[in-house]
């Protein structure tokens, strides 16, 4: 399916709402405007997708299984490479806080209880200390974040762009019968080492998992990546949805 | 059964691996860790015991879980139940204190305990409070824990383990038949394991 965009004239601010009259098909190389490639531009040649398939009805796996395409989606070559700082600051409390935990049992266990006590006891702190910090990290830093990507691309000048998506589900009003994965994006593009801001987007999206989900819990991956790839275009546009 | 969850494993990268097994051993390094803190807290060795035998009937019976604990500040008393552990018994026992002779710092308590070890007594212990001598006798025993002493004549306060707080009945049976049976102990272990690191937050 040919995907046609209405191309910003000559301007370099992707905010800006002035529409020429030209409509342009979509390409995998870089088209003249400052706008990068949306993911929905990028058609990598049909891949073996691995058929993912859910418990319906277990709501931690349907949104697992939404972060993972998501993720996917993104990652995919000409697209967004995924920072894994949270991750990694997860992974590095997280080791610390089991060798330390590891250590100090160790010890305990071959010296003495009396002569040990002190040692043992700094090595509990010092656990408990790290386990607070990845904890609160977890909690208000990384909070409901599921991706964070970069990229940049080299049109006019070197672009960099930022995006960052939180999922969540949110606790399903009594009208609704479906729960629904909502997603919001935070977008910013950037030139000139990340000093002159070109845009930025924000974009909140909500749709109900029995939209992607059918009866046997298999995933329509194309159709959630359709979804998501408006979502994600729709922020590089510059538009608050 | 498996070929899925690799399959998984291999598609979400080595990350993901990383972050399932940590799952696994923090559970782990929590449960070594309130044991130990529980340790500190209650400046017990082992604050929790299971009761092997019967020589504390109809106080206790096998199986029982029993909490000690063992402040510095602690002196026995006559009718306390102690937990306490011969160097060179493997198990420690728990027996009722029938007799206690206060021994003050002033006095090197070797002299009374026929201990053959040359070494001055050990950094750690109390030297606020006196030592103590103490002798014991399970409940259901017709004689004194002498024989269990090992050539000892007394206990001493460094010997005790804790003194009993509370207990519950039964739970230590689980204890005991992992100790038994150690396949149960790895059954569950293995079992454990593959809970935490197949299942995703």
């Amino acid at each position: 399916m040919a995907r046609t965009k209405q191309a910003a004239a000559g301007s370099s601010n992707a905010n800006s709402s002035s529409v020429n009259g030209s409509q342009k098909a979509r390409s995998p190389s870089p088209d003249p405007s400052d706008r990068p490639l949306g993911p929905l531009a990028v058609t990598v040649p049909a891949y073996d997708r691995e058929v993912v398939k859910v418990n319906n009805a277990n709501l931690t796996e349907l949104k697992n299984a939404c972060d993972d395409a998501v993720k996917r989606f993104l990652s995919r070559p000409e697209l967004f490479k995924q920072i894994y700082t949270h991750t990694d600051v997860r992974l590095g409390l997280g080791w610390l806080s089991v060798f330390v935990a590891a250590g100090t049992a160790f010890y305990g266990y071959k010296i003495d209880f009396e002569q040990s006590k002190p040692v043992v006891t700094v090595g509990l702190i010092l656990y408990i200390i790290l386990t607070v910090l990845s904890t609160l990290y977890a909690y208000f830093v990384e909070g409901d974040t599921i991706f964070v990507g970069k990229r940049k691309t080299f049109s006019k000048r070197i672009i960099t762009e930022r995006i960052t998506l939180s999922s969540s589900t949110p606790p399903t009003p009594k009208a609704s019968s479906c729960p629904s994965y909502s997603v919001s994006l935070h977008y910013v593009r950037s030139t000139n080492g990340g000093k002159t801001l070109l845009g930025r987007g924000r974009t909140k999206g909500a749709a109900p998992y029995n939209k992607f989900f059918d009866a046997n819990g298999v995933m329509d991956q194309p159709a959630f990546e359709k979804w998501v790839g408006g979502l994600v275009e729709t922020a590089m546009d510059g538009k608050a949805a | 059964m498996f070929t899925e969850e690799l399959k998984a494993f291999r598609r979400l990268g080595f990350r993901h691996v990383l972050l399932q097994v940590l799952n696994f051993a923090s559970v782990i390094a929590s449960g070594l860790m309130i044991w130990k803190g529980l340790g500190i807290v209650t400046n017990s060795e082992s604050p929790i015991v299971v009761v092997l035998s019967g020589s504390m009937e109809p106080a206790f019976y096998r199986g029982d879980l029993l909490f000690l604990t063992n402040p510095s500040s602690e002196q026995y008393k006559t009718g306390d139940i102690t937990v306490y552990k011969i160097p060179g018994a493997e198990i420690p026992i728990v027996h009722r204190v029938m007799e206690t002779h206060d021994v003050p710092k002033s006095i090197d308590i070797r002299k009374y305990t026929k201990s053959k070890s040359k070494s001055k007594p050990q950094p750690g212990e109390d030297s606020k409070q006196d030592n103590q001598l103490l002798l014991t006798k399970g409940d259901n025993n017709y004689v004194d824990d002498i024989e269990l002493y090992q050539g000892l004549e007394w206990l001493e306060k460094k010997h005790i383990v804790g003194k009993v707080r509370g207990f519950l009945p039964y739970v230590g049976y689980v204890t005991i038949a992992m100790n038994d049976c150690p396949q149960l102990k790895y059954a569950l272990l293995g079992g454990l394991g593959l809970l935490a690191l197949i299942q995703r937050e």
